[in-house]
């Protein structure tokens, strides 16, 4: 029975992408992104069980190390534009437009 | 409620009378003492000192660098454990270990170069 | 688990230009760590042109001396088949293009860890403090992009777009002048960018799903094998599609380009217009033709949709732009719509050899156009940088008519204006397209060229023809390096638009054998 799994893992991922386009804090977005590939982790390893190979697996703990690099990256920027702004709210960000 | 789910039933039966003992314990405790507040009361309690400032404290995140470097390295380490399973098996052998010290290699550069920028100095 | 394991073989020779770029990266990093600070600029720049040169002519020697591979190299991971090596060394040589602009110090910001407007930023300023670090991440970027356009499943290519991306992300906020502009790119582009390949995952994971691998090849096989498993199937296609095409900058996934352009150090801007967009050209070529070719039904009509509105969309909102950087921005999300015409023009082996000659062809003269145009804009500065507004543009012509005239060339070969290289670019693709059966996405695409040359002539016009303003902005003295980038640009915009057999016959041969499986 791993319909649960898929469905318990497309729920996290709309949950993800929604808070994406919902949130204002870009740490809460920043999260919610992670949340995505966590759901996308959790369909991989899923699917390996279904599958009975080791493929989805070995994807997940890619899937893992990529995320920490971007994890990484990504407050790195965010702490950046915070010192200058004393905001991590993706509305202050307004200078691009038109 | 029968079948795979249904033996769980006990299992949820004895959390709800656990959050209903306490809750209710504390719920009568409530009722029956009596409340009279005064400023002294309201005080965050730190230890009999006096409280300094406010009860939310922002500290400052000074190793916050360090942390962006654990968390990269901490989580390569995933690469370490379908290794090792392996390792040992017959086939493998002294190229894999190379491999897996090689790919390390690559890692520490990463703190190498961290350490030569003296992130991992005390500023 | 069985115990009979077979080590895997890697094509070293291959992959040598590969690894020849990740390695200068890693050197690179190892110069940052250990060379004192005045020295490490002069190690970096050969460092980094070797590499990238060095990387070319592997290439080469890979195509003439070895030949082209016939069989996916690394256990099928990576295919350095003919498009291939032609997307190779079309990033390649864009790369060592646009780090020829990177070297000129004044593009990047002295400290990226000082507040802008603060004490610390004027010390730095001061001591002549320079990130040497951008050479490093140039280089992994640039790996990135070769990997992402020739891997052959599509954990390496998640990877690989990874690989590519995070350093891009760095490097756009690495502006000297306008440095909130700069960080602000950098937070949009790197949220959008993680959103965009969340979906691409999460494509990639029911794609998983369906077939139980994530090889390309093997992915093909399944559609034939499969059966009852169509839901995984489309949503999977449709996410990675969604990954894919906003790396594009296609319609509706464009929003970022504008921004991100506008934003970040023009060199980087130009890497990106170019590089990138060839890079990521070359992986959703392989992943819809080669692992999803024969699903063209179900995935044609809504490419048809996105390329028209990429088009359309490109054209039109181009001409309300008021800033030069944006609106070669939308220019290019409008040459991704051209682009995509050639991707949706599949049809036997012949027709898909045309339309991938086409496109490789179309990629070349796109991309180096593109860094000749965003060399001219380094060049053109006000008292706070780039002059980026259209307005300040005005009556250049009469003030430096040769950098004004090789611009207006460059927005000429934009348009595609016979004799010049875009026409032939446009032309391969557009007729492929009509030969393919997709003759109304040529209309679409020829009327909205047509949108299109309105705007840049209007540049043109800007330029040549009014009254240069009183305080009009100074043309910098051009380092060497920038004259060179425009020479070069220009020389090519001119050959391949008068002389583009040869490189057409290049393409032809690329393509010819189409993407291995």
């Amino acid at each position: 029975m791993t319909t649960h799994y898929l469905v318990l893992s497309a729920l996290l991922f709309s949950i993800g992408a929604v808070g994406v386009l919902v949130r204002r804090n870009a740490i809460v977005v920043f999260m919610c992104v992670e949340l995505m590939l966590n759901a996308c982790n959790l369909a991989f390893v899923t699917f390996a069980r279904q599958h009975g190979n080791l493929d989805g697996q070995i994807i997940a703990f890619f899937v893992m190390v990529v995320a920490a690099a971007e994890v990484v990256v990504g407050l790195a920027i965010i702490v950046t534009i915070f010192r200058t702004r004393r905001s991590a709210s993706v509305d202050d960000a307004n200078l691009l437009k038109y | 409620m029968g079948g795979y789910f249904g033996s769980y039933a006990l299992v949820v039966a004895l959390f709800a009378i656990g959050v209903a003992v306490v809750a209710g314990a504390l719920f009568l405790n409530r009722m029956l003492r009596p409340t009279r507040l005064t400023p002294d009361k309201l005080l965050t309690y730190e230890c009999g000192v006096d409280p300094v400032g406010e009860g939310w404290a922002q500290s400052q995140v000074r190793y916050y660098v360090f942390t962006y470097l654990y968390v990269v390295f901490a989580v390569d380490a995933v690469f370490l454990f379908p290794w090792a399973t392996v390792y040992a098996a017959p086939g493998f052998g002294m190229t894999t270990l190379v491999e897996m010290f090689l790919f390390l290699g690559f890692i520490a550069l990463g703190i190498v170069y961290a350490w030569r920028k003296r992130v991992l100095a005390w500023t | 688990m069985n115990n009979t394991f077979q080590a895997p073989t890697i094509e070293y020779g291959q992959l040598a230009p590969l690894l020849l770029v990740f390695g200068a990266a890693v050197v690179g990093v190892l110069i940052e760590a250990f060379a004192p600070r005045y020295l490490r600029k002069s190690f970096q720049v050969p460092l980094t042109f070797v590499s990238l040169l060095g990387a070319f002519a592997l290439i080469l020697v890979q195509v003439f001396v070895s030949g082209v591979p016939t069989a996916p190299a690394a256990m099928g991971a990576v295919a350095v088949d003919g498009p291939s090596l032609f997307i190779w060394g079309v990033i390649l040589i864009l790369a060592a293009v646009s780090v020829l602009l990177i070297t000129d110090d004044d593009h990047f910001v002295p400290q990226a860890a000082a507040v802008p407007g603060s004490a610390e930023e004027d010390d730095a300023l001061a001591e002549g403090a320079a990130h040497t670090e951008v050479y490093p991440l140039v280089l992994f970027a640039v790996g990135g992009m070769l990997l992402f356009a020739a891997s052959n499943d599509l954990l390496m290519m998640f990877v690989a777009l990874e690989v590519m991306s995070l350093p891009l992300y760095l490097l756009c906020g690495l502006a000297r002048r306008r440095r909130l502009l700069s960080q602000e790119a950098s937070v949009k582009y790197f949220l959008l960018g993680a959103f965009s390949s969340g979906f691409f995952l999460y494509g990639m994971a029911l794609i998983y799903g369906f077939a139980g691998t994530v090889d390309l090849a093997g992915i093909s096989r399944a559609l034939g094998t499969v059966s009852g498993q169509d839901p995984l199937l489309l949503i999977g296609t449709a996410l990675l599609g969604v990954g894919l095409l906003f790396k594009i900058g296609a319609a509706p996934f464009q929003a970022w380009k504008p921004d991100v352009y506008q934003g970040a150090p023009t060199p980087i801007t130009a890497l990106m217009a170019s590089g990138t967009l060839v890079a990521a050209f070359g992986a959703l070529l392989r992943v819809f033709w080669v692992a999803l070719g024969n699903l063209d039904w179900d995935w044609r009509p809504v490419m048809w949709g996105v390329a028209i509105l990429t088009m359309v969309l490109g054209a039109i909102l181009a001409i309300t732009q008021t800033d030069i950087k944006r609106m070669l921005a939308y220019s290019s999300i409008a040459h991704a719509g051209f682009l995509l015409v050639g991707v949706i023009a599949t049809g036997d082996a012949r027709q898909n050899a045309d339309a991938l000659s086409g496109i490789l062809f179309y990629l070349l003269v796109y991309g180096i156009t593109t860094v000749g145009a965003f060399a001219v804009v380094t060049v053109v500065r006000d008292a706070g940088g780039e002059a980026g507004h259209l307005s300040r543009w005005a009556g250049l012509g009469k003030r430096a008519p040769a950098l004004a005239g090789v611009f207006a060339f460059f927005l000429l070969a934009f348009a595609g204006i016979p004799l010049t290289s875009g026409f032939f670019g446009k032309y391969a693709v557009f007729a492929a397209a009509a030969t393919g059966g997709a003759l109304p996405l040529v209309i679409v695409g020829v009327v909205s060229s047509a949108v299109a040359a309105f705007f840049y002539v209007r540049v043109i016009v800007l330029m040549f023809f009014s009254e240069p303003a009183a305080d009009g902005p100074t043309i910098a003295v051009p380092s060497m390096g920038t004259a060179a980038v425009v020479t070069v640009a220009a020389a090519a915009t001119v050959v391949l638009g008068v002389f583009p057999e040869p490189v057409l016959r290049l393409a032809d041969q690329a393509a010819s054998t189409l993407f291995i499986r």
